[in-house]
Parts: C-alpha cells; structure tokens; sequence
C-alpha cells in the first residue's frame, strides 16, 4: 500500500477562507481609505491639501466652525434635503404605481412601452440639458428649487424595471382573492401589494432619494448664477473650482462631506433590516 | 344560493386561439358541478370567466336573473377558492377570513361572529392569530375555505383546491369540502383535473377536453354511457379497454371481429339493436370499449358466449381485486389496440404467459365511431332505420302503408327510410304497442311495436297505456334508394349572409308645440339589402364581444327557424319557387340569391315575395371564427 497523502477536508476549507477573507481585507482597504482620509482632514489644523503625513499634525473642530459659521453651507444644505425628500416622495409613489401597472394590467402597446423606457433610460440624462434648460427658461423655473425636483422626478417611471420584477413575483392569485373578497384595485394595491413589498419600497426610497443627494451635472446648469439656490454639491463644488480658494477649503470640503454622508448613511442604517426582511412566506404553498 | 346559466360561452385569445368553445349550461341552485378534464382544456378559463377574472369573448353568463358579463368579481356575489390558496401573507387567520367583510363595512361585532361562526364549521378556531406561513396546507385550505362561505356567496368557485395537498389529506378534505356543500346549500362549481374527485363530489360533471364540452351528465350516466371515446378514457380507473373492429350483421345475429387478433364473436342483434345500422356491415372501422369489471374471467357456461383468448401479460394486487393485463390472443405483442384490463377478485393462479379464456358483457359493450369517435351505440338513438317502398304517392314500411302528403313528390322506389325518433307524433293513425319506457334526462324514450316490429320513438311524458296512437311527421323523413337521396327532409333553419351597419336617422319630435328634428344612430343587420333594426341589447353584444371597429368589418351569418320568418310587405326579397303541402301546415320554397329558404305560410303565394325574420329569434353567429354571438 502505497503511503498517500490525504488533506483533512477541514484544513482544505480553513486554506480557502483565509484566501477568501485576504481578498475581501483587500478591498474594504482600498474602499475605505478614501474616506478615512476624508474624516481624518476634516479634523485637520493645517490647511491646504498638500500634507506629507497621512495623519495631521494638529488636530481641531475648527473646520466645523467656519463650515456652518461662515459659508452658505446650511443653506444649499436646506436646499438639497428639500429637493431630495420632495423627489424621494414623488418618485417612489411613481415608480411603485408605475411597476404594478405594468406587472399586473395587460393593455395594448405595453411591452413597446416597457422597451421604449428601458431604451431611453440608458442614454446619460445630461444629453438632454440644453434643452430641458430651454424649456425650463419659457416657464420662468430657471434658478428655482422647484424647476430641479420637476427635472428629477420626470422620469421616475423609467425606473420601474427592479420594482415590476419583484412584483412579478408576488402571486397573481392574491390580487384575484382579494378582488373577489370585494376589492378595488387601488385597495389592492394599498392594502395587499405594498404591505407584501415592503423591500422593494425601501429600496425604491433609498434610491430615490440618493440619486438627487448627490447630483451636479443638472443643478449646476440650471441653478448657474445663484449662490443661495446651490445644492451642496454644487455649492462644494464652487469651493475648489479656484486653486487658491482651494488650498484654503480644502478642510473645510472635507468637512462638508462628512456632514453630507451623515443622512444617507442613517437612512440605510434604518431601514436596512426591512431591506433584508423577506414577508412573502407562507402566501401560497411553500 | 343561485342558479348560474352559461349561454354560448367564448373566450377567444387576440391571436385567434379559442380557449372555450360555446360553452352552454344551466347550473341548478344547490347544485355541485365539476368541471374536469386534461390541462389545457378550458375548464379553469371557463370557472375564471364565471368569477369575472378572465373576459368573456361572446356569450351569456347569468347569475341568478342579472347577466353579469360586465359586472365587477366583487359584485358579482361569488366566492373562489385557489388552488395555491392565496391567502394574504400578512395578516392572521382572522384578518384574512374578515377582510372581504371589512370590505363590505359591515359592523366590528357583525364581523367577529361570522368570522367565529365559520372558523368553528371548518374547525380552525385555534389558529386565528396565527400567520399563514406557520400553518400546513391542509390547515391553509380550510382558511381558504373559511374566506371563501364567511361571504355567504350565492356561487362557490373552488379552482383545484385540493391539488397541493398529499393524497391521504385530499381524501379527507374532499370528504370535507362534500358536507360543506351540504351544510351551506350553495351553488358550488368545482374545477379538477382528477377524475375520482370529479366522480366522488359532484352531483353534475362537466367533463371538457381542447375548449370543447364533450359530456355534462351525472357520474353514473358519464360511467356508463359516455358521449365519446375521450369521455369512456378519461372517466373510470383502470382506463377502459379499447380494441378497434368490425361488426357484421347476419339476421339476428352480429358477428364482432377484433382487429390485431383472431378473436371474433357472434352475438345476438337484439343486444346491439340501437347500434346505427350503418357500423354493421363489416366494413367500418370501430373502436370497441369494455371497463374491466365487465370482463371476467370464463368459467363452466359462460365459456359458450362471448368469450375471447387473453395472453397474460402481468399482474396487479390491489388487495380486495386483481387487474389481469393481458393481449388478445393473435395480436402482436405491441398493438395498443389489443390490451385488455380484467378486473378479478383473485384466487386464480394466474402467471404471465398463460392463455385464458375471458368472458365479454356485451351488455355493457361500448362502441365508437373511429372517425370521430363518438359514439355508435346511443341510450336514445336518433333515427328510425327501416326498409321501405315508395309506390303511387304511398309509403309503406313495416308492413304498413301511409299516404304521403302532396308536398313529397318521389317516383316509385325501394330504398332505406331514416326515420328521425321525434318524428314519430302521437294522435294519429297507426296503433303501435308500448314495449319499454325508459327516461334518460328528462326525456322518454318509447321502444314500440308497430305491426310486430321494433320502431323508437321519444315523448316528454311517461307512457304508460300499453297501445298508443302514433302518425308520422313527414317534414323530417328521409329516404334513400341506391345512395341517392330521394325524400329529404325540410331544414329547421334558414341562414342568409349579412354585415352589421350604423344607420343615422333623423326623427321628427314634437315638443313644446315645435316640431325637432332629431338625429338618432341605429344599428342593425343588412341582410340582401335590406335593414334590419337590432335591438339595443343585441348590438350591445356585438360590441362587447367584437369590440367597435370588428363589429361593422365582420360577416355574420343569421338563422331563423323556419317557423320564425314570415312574408310581409317589405324585406328580404324572395322568390317563390313551389309550395309544400304537409296537409296540417305549407311550406313555401323560396329563392333568395343562391340559398334556398323555407318560410311556413297558411296562405299561397306565387312570383316574388318579401320575407321578414322574428328579430326577437334570430341568431346571429361571427363567419370567420364561428363564434354564436346571439
């Protein structure tokens, strides 16, 4: 008998964990780095980017200070958390009716019409800017907070394709039940779907609302000129546009970005245990 | 608690497919009807119309007096049960059996008794608080089932409810579902794919197959007279033993030749003689049924009769019975059309390979058309096959002779005389014996003797007088000499070809003293031409089933009954061709176009005429697809 050699099966999967959580080490590094580097300079004494230690050589809560003290930071703050809430709302409610409809109802034209939005969602937004900005010159909404959450929230339908497919996946026959037992559609709807999606509306939420939170391409066009109606990214922006102005913000925009992650990383510390929730058991045989 | 009618029920695909084809019944209140039938035949599309789920192409549908074609699920006062329960994942038992209450806005007490009350009959009161998910199917189909009667719905659909669940659970919820019928008094309509379920629940079954009904009988009458060879297949475990054949007449006796096999019998004509005339020469293909209990295995007299050679080919124990499988001795080992199911009660030793002798009930023989598979052996046969002579103006059959009235005009022949069973009337001249009186359906069917020989005859009344006086309805004879049609009969209906159009008229009214002129837009038939106003309700169905732009593009095709169109001074111009006299009534022939049109008329007419139909008894059918729309 020859004398083989057998790996245990235990060292075997201990070896590929360890390679396994190497990698993902790896990577969580490259992630996070940037933004350590980011919360480490806002704390930062010095000024100017240009540093030779990766941690500062003084530390202070000065950059916080002059954040809120001396900049329109708290303006353009006010100014995105209200486009972004009132986009979150009007997009979500679309998006959700939008989806069910084209889960549930069957009428003419809609599978065109399901592949004309999917087609016209994957050119870039910003194609259009000119001429969303023309036309929202004729209707005096130009520099206007309400002009941006009109731009935003237009195309909310369009993304209806993640929405439609989880309802694709709640029974048909629930809708039949209940329509029979006496309901409308839209209690349907109200009282059956949305209770059963919950998922799916956090996630809705949660886009909705992070898309506009951050965006610059379309703000920085349409509020051009007006300091006080800037979003923060817009108005953050402004502030390293001039290399000297730069070196001076510098600190202070990391600052500012910190403050500005804080909501969207409540928001999904929140909601996230809905996100992973699934309610859909025991509805039909499984 | 309603009865529910189905008139001409369609439902018709966009891409032309037909799910249901024609779908006609009247469902009794109290009554438990199933649907049943291979998947894909239309018996779930049908129970889905009927809870307003699914649209209905053309046809009528009634629940209790009010069509309901139109009408929301939710007011249609119906009740359905799924087959994957649907019950709402996120509410409890409790508020899932309320919400169709809470919907009606009934009152929190009102709500809370008959949720108890109904979760008591179906035995789940211990689980209201709970989730659907925490309970097993078994217990998830009673909340279902509880949903469903706490409603008090005047229809119960229950769509394969039992399918989910592990067969030793179906056997006892379908006892269950059985007494719930009975406790509740509902119009209950059960859809299944298995047939011990449809046999065991319903007291009527609809048994369906492509979007066609083939049979809606009770479970007694689908066993043992099925329709056609799907409905003798699909009903009845084990499958019914087919072998395909020939039948030979010699006098009073049938010789029957099985196919694949030397096997032949000679039996009696007396047991086969509602068998059609025309399947007992020998030459037409048959398929021959038998269920295996009526087959057995031959023992000491028997073994003179009908008895065939069996090649055993294996064994079944079921415990209290034994299915012997077995070949027709001859046949080849893989002709399908050979195999024989013999239910036994066991205690033969009986191995595979051996040779047995297998005794046929030819009382209880099925045989079918091989073309279209329908039956040939009716329980009420349609026609009267007799030998006949014509000569002067007399027919004279069975010995006997009648004049004929002037209106059949016939050289002197022999030939064969099919003579429909409702064309035998009583009240006239012949005086036949009453054999036997059975009653099918409603209907009696008479075996008479006229002049010693067999003749059937059908009456809505039980006869019960020995002799009766009979006469012949010569409107619906036929008679044939040397394959060639010499008598025909009159056709019950008349069709013409016709479009329906929007006609704009202008109505003068007076109001106020002044005169208006008020436009109006009335919809109709053009049919040769000429107008005819459809009612309201008609063009109603029309839309509904074509849609408004299909409606005007359509052919149509109308029937009328020969007894529903009648001359006046306008309307489809006709040409007089002769006129029938049948004595009690006439009959003008007339020409319109190319089609050939009866009308009945107490006066004579010559030359050209103009015919106007009943538009209250018209129908009206769409051409292309054949659909009867009214």
């Amino acid at each position: 008998m020859t004398n083989k050699k057998f790996r245990s099966k235990k060292g075997k999967e201990r070896a590929s964990l360890i390679i396994i959580y190497a990698i993902l080490i790896l990577i969580s590094l490259i992630w996070l780095i940037p933004f350590f580097i980011l919360i480490i300079q806002s704390f930062s004494g010095g000024s100017g980017m240009a540093s030779n230690t990766f941690f500062p050589k003084s530390w202070t809560f000065e950059n916080y200070v002059k954040l809120f003290k001396e900049t329109k930071f708290l303006t353009w703050y006010g100014n995105t958390m209200l486009v972004s809430v009132l986009v979150t709302a009007v997009q979500t409610v679309i998006v959700l009716m939008t989806s069910y409809a084209l889960s549930r109802l069957r009428f003419k034209m809609r599978k065109p019409l399901m592949n004309v939005m999917l087609i016209l969602g994957m050119f870039p937004g910003f194609l259009s800017m000119t001429a969303v900005y023309f036309v929202l010159k004729e209707i005096h909404l130009t520099q206007n907070l309400f002009g941006l959450i009109l731009v935003y929230s237009a195309s909310s339908a369009m993304q209806y394709y993640i929405c439609k497919g989880f309802f694709d996946t709640l029974p048909k026959s629930l809708d039949e039940a209940a329509r029979i037992d006496g309901a409308s559609r839209h209690t349907v709807f109200v009282k059956i779907i949305l209770p059963l999606a919950k998922p799916i509306v956090i996630y809705t939420i949660l886009t909705a609302f992070i898309a506009p939170w951050g965006e610059y391409m379309f703000s920085s066009f349409i509020m051009l000129g007006d300091p006080d109606k800037y979003t923060v990214a817009v108005g953050m922006k402004s502030w390293i546009d001039n290399p000297t102005l730069a070196s001076e913000y510098f600190t202070v925009f990391c600052a500012a970005a910190v403050v500005v992650s804080i909501p969207i990383t409540a928001l999904f510390i929140w909601l996230q245990r809905y996100y992973v929730e699934g309610v859909t058991g025991g509805s039909v045989k499984g | 608690m309603a009865n529910v009618s189905l008139k001409h029920i369609y439902k018709v695909y966009p891409n032309g497919t037909k799910a249901v084809n024609d779908f006609n019944m009247e469902i009794e209140d109290k009554e438990f009807i199933v649907f049943v039938g291979p998947s894909g035949c239309g018996k779930s599309t049908t129970l889905r119309m009927i809870a307003g789920l699914e649209d209905i192409s053309a046809g009528e549908l009634k629940v209790g007096d009010t069509v309901v074609n139109d009408v929301e699920p939710k007011d249609r006062d119906i009740a359905m049960v799924f087959q994957n329960y649907a019950l709402y994942p996120h509410m409890n038992v409790y508020e899932n059996i309320a919400f169709g209450l809470r919907l009606r806005k009934l009152s929190k007490d009102e709500i809370h008794n008959k949720v108890v009350e109904a979760a008591d009959i179906l035995g789940i009161t211990e689980y209201l608080g709970k989730k659907p998910k925490e309970m097993s199917g078994g217990q998830r189909q009673r909340v279902a089932l509880g949903r469903a009667i706490v409603r008090e719905p005047k229809v119960m659909l229950l769509d394969e409810p039992l399918s989910n669940l592990d067969a030793k659970l179906r056997t006892q919820m379908r006892a269950e579902i059985a007494k719930l019928h009975k406790k509740l008094g509902t119009t209950f309509i059960y859809v299944t794919h298995d047939q011990v379920e449809a046999m065991t629940m319903g007291t009527r079954i609809v048994v369906m197959k492509d979007g066609f009904v083939q049979q809606i009988d009770t479970p007694k009458n689908l066993y043992s007279y099925p329709a056609n060879k799907f409905v003798a297949g699909f009903i009845g475990t084990p499958q019914m033993s087919f072998f395909e054949g020939t039948l030979k007449k010699h006098d009073e006796s049938v010789t029957i030749k099985f196919d694949f096999s030397d096997s032949e019998i000679t039996v009696p004509y007396s047991m086969l003689y509602k068998a059609k005339p025309a399947i007992l020469d020998g030459k037409t293909k048959v398929y021959i049924g038998f269920r295996a209990e009526d087959v057995s295995i031959a023992e000491g007299e028997q073994e003179k009769g009908a008895v065939v050679n069996v090649v055993v080919s294996h064994r079944e124990e079921l415990g209290s019975e034994t299915l012997i499988y077995g070949d027709l001795c001859g046949g080849s080992e893989s002709a399908v059309n050979s195999k024989i199911i013999i239910k036994d009660s066991g205690g033969y030793d009986i191995k595979s390979g051996d040779i047995i002798k297998v005794a046929l009930d030819i009382d209880k023989i099925h045989l079918f058309d091989k073309e279209t598979e329908q039956s040939v052996l009716p329980r009420i046969p349609e026609y009267n096959y007799l030998d006949c002579q014509v000569k002067n103006g007399k027919l004279k059959f069975h010995g006997i002779e009648c004049e004929m009235p002037s209106a059949i005009k016939c050289a002197d022949v022999d030939g064969e005389l099919l003579l429909p069973v409702n064309a035998i009337v009583f009240g006239g001249k012949l005086k036949a014996d009453v054999k036997t009186c059975e009653q099918f359906n409603g209907i009696n069917l008479l075996m008479l003797s006229l002049n010693g020989k067999r003749l059937f005859a059908v009456s809505s009344e039980k006869i019960e007088e020995s002799t009766v006086n009979v006469g012949i309805d010569f409107k619906k004879i036929t008679v044939v000499a040397d394959s060639k049609t010499v008598i025909e009969p009159i056709p019950e209906t008349n069709s013409f070809d016709c479009s329906f159009v929007k006609r704009k008229s202008v109505r003068s009214i007076e109001e106020n003293g002044k005169t208006q002129n008020k436009k109006a837009v009335e919809f109709g038939f053009m049919a040769e031409g000429v107008f005819f106003g459809a009612s309201d309700e008609s063009a109603q169905k029309i839309f509904s089933a074509l849609g408004v732009k299909n409606a005007f593009a359509s052919q149509y095709r109308m029937e009328c009954s020969i007894y529903d169109i009648e001359v006046s001074d306008s309307g489809i111009p006709a040409e007089v061709n002769s006129i029938l006299d049948y004595g009690e009534c006439k009959f003008l022939k007339c020409t319109v176009g190319k089609n050939t049109v009866y009308v009945k008329s107490d006066k004579e007419y010559g030359g050209k005429i103009f015919l106007s139909p009943n538009m209250d008894k018209i129908g009206i059918s769409e051409k292309e697809r054949d659909i009867k729309l009214i």
